[in-house]
């Protein structure tokens, strides 16, 4: 329970502090604010696909069909954390290039990869036995994975671009960010994480109740 | 009123909503376990 307590007071005293401050990049101007909330959410966006791949290769090598109710879980988390990315990614874009969307390199891979993981769930939806369902989901979630490093990481640096990408770090790796902006943003980061492993938990508690019902009822 | 006043408020209201929404369902699934059990 304390620990619930203090990512509330925890991440309340990053929102006031994330507006209370100098805007974190004074060329980009005021809406440089939402980088403290975009980042962190594509992050976890990352992360979250990773925890899926991780958990369909176990449930691959085990066929426990716990690990593919976690895959599927945080896959779902994954897809949110990334729809919410790609809006404050538009809400930026409106601001500071005056369109919301202008299909630049890092907007089109950001759509490539919600209609990549969206046919993960579609697919688990067509297959209505539960083991086919897993076995399939599985490797199709780690095929998807593979697309995560290149369409999140690689394109949108290989092809001119928009987007900053010397937000966090320069081309030498070193942080282009004042002291109260490094404090804030790995706050973000790390706060932003503890409230995507609450809600991991959460869903997989919840798909568990949801099965054993199932089994009870058949 | 400032623009970052607002959009300050705007976001701790949707994070005191999430919050909530959070806790209320940990307490729900908790107390659905302990039926289960």
């Amino acid at each position: 329970m304390w620990w619930k307590i203090l990512l509330f007071l925890a991440m309340s005293a990053m929102i006031v502090a994330s507006f209370a401050t100098p805007a974190p990049q004074e060329q980009i101007g005021e809406s440089s604010r939402i980088f403290y909330y975009h980042i962190p959410q594509a992050w976890i966006c990352v992360l979250a696909f990773t925890m899926s791949m991780i958990y369909s290769i176990r449930y691959l090598r085990s066929r426990r069909i716990e690990f593919d109710d976690r895959a599927a879980e945080t896959a779902r988390l994954g897809f949110i954390f990334c729809l919410l990315a790609t809006i404050t990614g538009a809400i930026f874009a409106k601001i500071a290039w005056g369109s919301f969307w202008n299909w630049d390199p890092r907007e089109t891979s950001v759509f490539i990869l919600l209609l990549i993981y969206g046919s993960y769930f579609a697919l688990r939806g067509a297959v209505a036995d539960s083991e086919r369902r897993a076995a399939l989901s599985a490797v199709y979630s780690i095929f998807a994975f593979v697309t995560v490093p290149f369409l999140v990481f690689v394109l949108p640096r290989i092809v001119p671009s928009l987007h900053p990408v010397d937000s966090v770090v320069d081309v030498d790796l070193k942080f282009t960010m004042g002291p109260t902006v490094r404090v804030i943003f790995f706050s973000s980061l790390a706060l932003y994480t503890v409230l995507y492993l609450w809600m991991l938990n959460l869903s997989i508690r919840i798909g568990r109740l949801v099965r054993s019902r199932e089994e009870v009822e058949s | 009123m400032d623009g970052n006043y607002v959009a300050m408020v705007v976001t701790l209201v949707v994070w005191i909503g999430l919050f909530g929404y959070l806790m209320r369902l940990d307490g729900r699934v908790k107390k659905l376990e302990e039926k289960s059990r």
